[in-house]
């Protein structure tokens, strides 16, 4: 087994708590022995960085250096990507500048020197499992599901923090479902955003925004959205109920976690996987 | 009255390192946001009204209330400027000056999230919704669109586990009073 700290944060224990289930249990199976945090704060979120920047840039660096200090651990997987976002963009901003580096460590209390490697969950199956476990592990795979990789924003942008592969038309997440057996569809939204807490306030607007995103992943022929994002989850699955009330003729497409892929692809148990949470029924393309 | 600051642009480099003036108008930034359209201005304009010191302009619009902060500004911008750091700040000057829009919820959605992780250590998403309803009546009817239905599915998970709250009013202190040196040494103590 292979030791690297968690950082579940709030929304795995809020409103998307089969992403945080779905996630431990492919990790333990995928022999990942996962350490959560002890003690984890908020990231800030987007709240911190348009209110607060410098507590926007301390709030993750403070996690990382528990995991490089208190854990003695080189690598945290942080599923969420939100969370991520904030994690990346604070080890760049201390790194890249002395005078950003000293305000945060006046804040956390101790230094950052840079030591650990901060993994989305797509990385986390890519690069810390691999694909070719992946596949070996997969006993249950599909058999050419179509599948939509929905990136969002935060997995990829802004490239030089995240040093994502391709910003535009990433294509990691795609490979990890087809590892699993399924049928990644070429597609247009793999990066537009889709509201994200605007969800809470502006529903007209990420009505919009998410109606794009799933009705082009449907005319490019997907039968499921993947993600891997709290976020673009409720925001993609739940507005659909209302979109369809607006539109009698939609059509609606499941959104899955990739965690939920990969684990029924691995043989964990729909109850284990929290398949039945969600507001589009997954059971069509998941059973 | 329109106010003409000559410091709009210092300030928002004093704030977030970002120098608004290498922006020549190109509009990628417009081009790719999700946003651009549900507001009186886009984010090339935003550029401009700061490099002309057009405070009121862009505080008197919604367009930075929308900004859900996606990062296509910063990815494309062909003069590297990290445009959505630029958003963060304004809305951060915008508070500092009492100058929140009256008409975009998500800033005091925003208010509520930062209150939660400050007051628990962790955000708790149940209470945004609530204290969002109890000062906002349309926020109800939206949450009762959707909300029942995400509780009875077990979406919604209403406990709430606290982080280290000892450590998280430590670091918010901290954070506070530096940024609040920071600002006053900018010459931008707050006044409107």
């Amino acid at each position: 087994m292979t030791a690297i700290a968690y950082y579940p944060g709030c929304s795995l224990h809020g409103t998307s708590a089969e992403f945080d289930a779905s996630f431990r249990a492919t990790a333990a199976a995928l022999g990942l022995d996962l350490v959560e945090i002890p003690g984890w704060e908020c990231c800030g979120n987007t709240a911190a960085h348009s209110i607060n920047r410098l507590l926007g840039v301390a709030l993750p660096v403070n996690e990382l250096v528990k995991v490089e200090k208190d854990l003695g651990l080189d690598a945290v997987a942080v599923p969420c990507a939100a969370c991520f976002s904030r994690f990346k963009t604070g080890a760049h901003e201390v790194a890249g500048d002395p005078q950003v580096a000293d305000d945060v460590r006046a804040v956390v209390g101790r230094a950052y020197n840079g030591g650990v490697t901060v993994q989305n969950l797509v990385d986390v199956y890519h690069d810390a499992v691999g694909l070719e476990q992946l596949a070996a592990k997969a006993t249950r795979p599909f058999h050419g599901l179509r599948v939509a990789c929905y990136y969002g924003c935060l997995l990829t942008r802004p490239p030089k923090v995240t040093l994502a592969e391709d910003p535009e038309y990433p294509t990691h997440m795609d490979a990890v479902a087809k590892a699993v057996g399924c049928e990644p569809v070429e597609w247009n939204y793999k990066t537009d955003c889709c509201g994200a807490s605007l969800a809470l306030t502006e529903q007209g607007i990420v009505d919009d925004l998410t109606g794009r995103i799933v009705a082009d992943a449907r005319a490019c022929g997907a039968e499921a959205i993947v993600v891997a994002c709290p976020l673009c989850q409720v925001n993609l699955d739940g507005r659909q109920t209302e979109i369809a009330r607006k539109r009698p003729d939609w059509q609606s497409v499941p959104v899955v976690f990739l965690s939920q892929l990969v684990g029924r692809a691995i043989g964990l148990d729909d109850k284990t996987l929290g398949l039945k949470k969600h507001l589009v029924d997954v059971m069509r393309v998941m059973a | 009255m329109t106010t003409v600051s000559a410091t709009l642009e210092r300030l928002v480099k004093a704030g977030s390192g970002v120098n608004a003036n290498k922006c020549y108008q190109c509009k990628r930034c417009t081009a790719g946001c999700p946003v651009a359209g549900y507001a009186g201005m886009h984010p090339a304009q935003i550029m401009r009204a700061v490099q002309l010191g057009q405070l009121d302009m862009i505080l008197d619009d919604r367009f930075i209330w929308l900004c859900t902060g996606c990062q296509t500004c910063t990815t494309r911008c062909p003069q590297e400027i990290d445009v959505a750091a630029v958003m963060d700040e304004l809305k951060i000057l915008a508070r500092r000056k009492g100058r929140v829009h009256p008409g975009a919820p998500s800033a005091a959605m925003l208010k509520l999230n930062y209150d939660s992780f400050v007051r628990w250590g962790r955000m708790w998403e149940v209470e945004l919704i609530a204290r969002d309803a109890l000062k906002r009546p349309s926020g109800v009817t939206e949450w009762l669109a959707l909300g029942p239905k995400m509780l009875l599915k077990g979406k919604i998970n209403p406990t709430l586990k606290r982080g280290d709250t000892l450590a998280m009013e430590r670091m918010v202190k901290t954070a506070e009073s530096i940024t609040k040196a920071r600002a006053n040494r900018a010459g931008d103590g707050g006044a409107a």
